[in-house]
């Protein structure tokens, strides 16, 4: 996958190109709208990660810009403005999905992964990992053809873990990932732990396999 | 007391007291010139009883001398210096005396000394003091009964800018629109002036409001980027292999603190948002389908504090931002939930003019006045210590009116629409 980070904080650029880039992941940079119109009139991005504030501009003009060359890449904008109004005229412009700062890089790179595979497959949306095979459309798992009943947060989790595999993903981004817009509780650790202890006991069971390692204190892993 | 009754009050009995001393001293004047004219009336009368008695060598009678009474008696050798006395007569007619002044003198008639008193009656001045003490309590009465006209008509009508203006600085509102400039006060300088300042001081306030809400918005948009930065370090730095547990157990704290901060910030944001009013959502609300809703998205955490929800509703719609009444909800059943017991149970009402929400609780009441201020929070609370502050303001924006009340056991917080 080919990103654009259209950020002018370059510590947190730093970061998200760190988190982002692996195996089959290049990275690219720009600090304001000018080098990003550069860039992204020359080559092609399978998503762009694309802040609103900039210093030579706003990131809605480069969102216009996007447009204009009917550019295929998925956009999504990272803002420390969480406007109703701001968040609607991006998404009206064509932004595919709307971040609010400050965020995880794991839901960063849980959305932008589900950008990508709405862009790119068409029709069959399947995502495959190892046994386990997902209908993302109808929001099915089945391991090796069988059907595994998750409820709704072990689903939403099970693709998280999916798109940050390999990573550790903090007790706090699960938590924020769940309960998105909604309360959170000093109790809303401890359901996390029940959801994932039963997100676990069904994958074994299964698959004979565990793909969650805990890693102490600080959160799990998706191997 | 208003200023009006005040004043009236003043200038009644300040008049009342100026009436009353101008009375007496029209008394006294009248009682000294009528003795005075008596008084050269009796030394006339009296010079000629003298030479009536040299000339004639006898008393004279009664009906010599017209209405002047004297009398004679008989002192031997005495001599008593003419001079003036009050004194009073019976009327011949009953048992009236009429006041009276007399001179009383000597007259040698035939080598004998006689007292000789001539008396006149006072009447004729006394008539004069009734006539003018009845014309002084006239003109009081006429003068209150001008003064209460003058209050109540006239003061009334020239005080009605003040009565506007009044009302105005009672109405005024740091986010509400500017009023219209009380025209009335036009006429009279002090209200003038007073219009003028009034203006002056509603412009400056909301000058000052709007730039320290402006502050407010830019400064926590200004935080959100540095806790950008600090979650994705984190993010980062706990892939790293070779931390220890200490060190994880370190960073899982710096994730809650700037987890808070970002909280925090988002609350301060909101408040900023209510304030400014701009929320475009709106729509019409059935509240008792959002309140069902509610419960549902709170259904582990009731289950596992066990509390037992009572929701009696009646069907009630608003015409309300979605979003914000999403989080009015939100803010008071989390409260209820939050301070409740282990087993405890929440009622939650809703008619056409309320909605109240019931939680059994710690068993002493909560400040009134100080629970929907910022940051007034309570030692064991875990929250922004801000929502209560949100849940009042949205209130407040689309003129409801939150208040708390404490019915052992029942801590109480109803809207009223």
């Amino acid at each position: 996958m080919k990103l654009l980070i259209i950020e002018d904080e370059e510590v947190l650029v730093d970061s998200i190109k760190t988190y982002l880039t692996e195996e089959g992941n290049i990275c690219e940079v720009a600090n304001d709208v000018k080098s990003a119109t550069e860039k992204i009139s020359l080559y092609e991005y399978d998503a762009i990660i694309l802040d609103i504030g900039l210093p030579d501009g706003t990131g809605l003009e480069i969102l216009n810009f996007v447009k204009m060359l009917r550019k295929d890449g998925g956009i999504i904008i990272i803002s420390a403005r969480d406007a109703l109004d701001d968040r609607l005229t991006a998404l009206n412009l064509g932004a595919d999905d709307y971040l609010i700062k400050p965020f995880h890089l794991a839901e960063l790179k849980a959305r932008i992964l589900a950008i990508y595979r709405r862009k790119s497959f068409k029709g069959q949306n399947l995502l495959t990992y190892d046994r386990i095979e997902i209908d993302l459309d109808r929001r099915e798992v089945r391991i090796e053809g069988r059907l595994l009943i998750l409820t709704k947060k072990e689903y939403d989790m099970l693709l998280y873990f999916i798109a940050n595999k390999g990573k550790v993903i903090s007790h706090n981004a699960l938590v924020d990932h769940l309960w998105r817009d909604e309360i959170t509780w000093a109790e809303s650790f401890d359901f996390l732990y029940t959801h994932i202890k039963n997100l676990r006991k069904k994958l074994s069971e299964a698959t004979s396999k565990d793909y969650l390692s805990s890693v102490y204190g600080i959160g799990y892993k998706f191997i | 007391m208003k200023l009006l009754s005040k004043y009236t009050w003043v200038s009644l009995s300040v008049s009342l007291v100026i009436f009353i001393i101008g009375g007496f001293i029209y008394f006294e004047a009248i009682s000294y010139l009528s003795d005075q004219q008596l008084d050269r009336d009796l030394t006339e009368e009296y010079a000629e009883k003298v030479s009536f008695i040299d000339v004639h060598q006898r008393f004279p009678k009664p009906f010599e001398f017209d209405s002047y009474e004297a009398e004679f008696k008989s002192i031997g050798q005495a001599y008593e210096a003419p001079h003036f006395v009050d004194t009073t007569i019976t009327a011949h007619s009953g048992n009236k005396t009429i006041s009276c002044r007399a001179i009383i003198g000597t007259v040698r008639f035939k080598g004998i000394n006689y007292l000789m008193t001539i008396t006149e009656s006072k009447e004729a001045a006394r008539t004069l003091i009734q006539l003018v003490s009845a014309i002084t309590l006239i003109l009081i009465v006429l003068l209150f009964l001008a003064l209460f006209v003058t209050n109540r008509l006239v003061f009334k009508r020239i005080w009605q800018p003040f009565y506007k203006l009044l009302e105005r600085l009672k109405d005024f509102s740091l986010t509400g629109e500017a009023k219209q400039p009380v025209r009335a006060s036009a006429k009279i300088d002090e209200f003038k002036e007073l219009n003028h300042a009034i203006e002056l001081m509603e412009e400056k306030a909301r000058d000052e409001y709007q730039s320290l809400r402006s502050f407010t918005e830019n400064a926590s948009h200004e935080m959100m980027t540095p806790v950008a930065i600090i979650n994705s370090k984190l993010d980062n730095l706990i892939q790293d292999e070779s931390l220890s547990n200490t060190q994880l157990g370190q960073l899982e704290d710096i994730y809650s603190a700037s987890r808070r901060l970002s909280q925090l910030n988002q609350s301060l944001l909101l408040l900023v948002k209510i304030d400014n009013g701009l929320m475009h959502d709106v729509a019409e609300i059935d509240l008792s389908a959002c309140l069902k809703n509610k419960i549902k998205q709170f259904e582990d955490i009731l289950q596992s504090k066990n509390i037992t929800v009572n929701l009696n509703c009646l069907p009630k719609k608003i015409k309300a931002s979605i979003y914000l009444i999403d989080i009015l909800l939100s803010n008071l059943i989390s409260n209820a939930i939050r301070h409740n017991l282990k087993g405890g149970e929440i009622t939650i009402m809703l008619d056409e003019h309320m909605l109240s929400i019931e939680n059994t609780g710690s068993g002493e009441s909560l400040d009134t006045h100080k629970i929907f201020e910022r940051f007034q929070k309570h030692p064991a609370s875990e929250g922004t210590a801000l929502g209560l502050t949100i849940a009042r303001n949205i209130c407040l924006s689309y003129g409801f009116k939150l208040e708390y009340q404490f019915a052992p056991p029942y801590h109480r917080f109803y809207v009223l629409f």
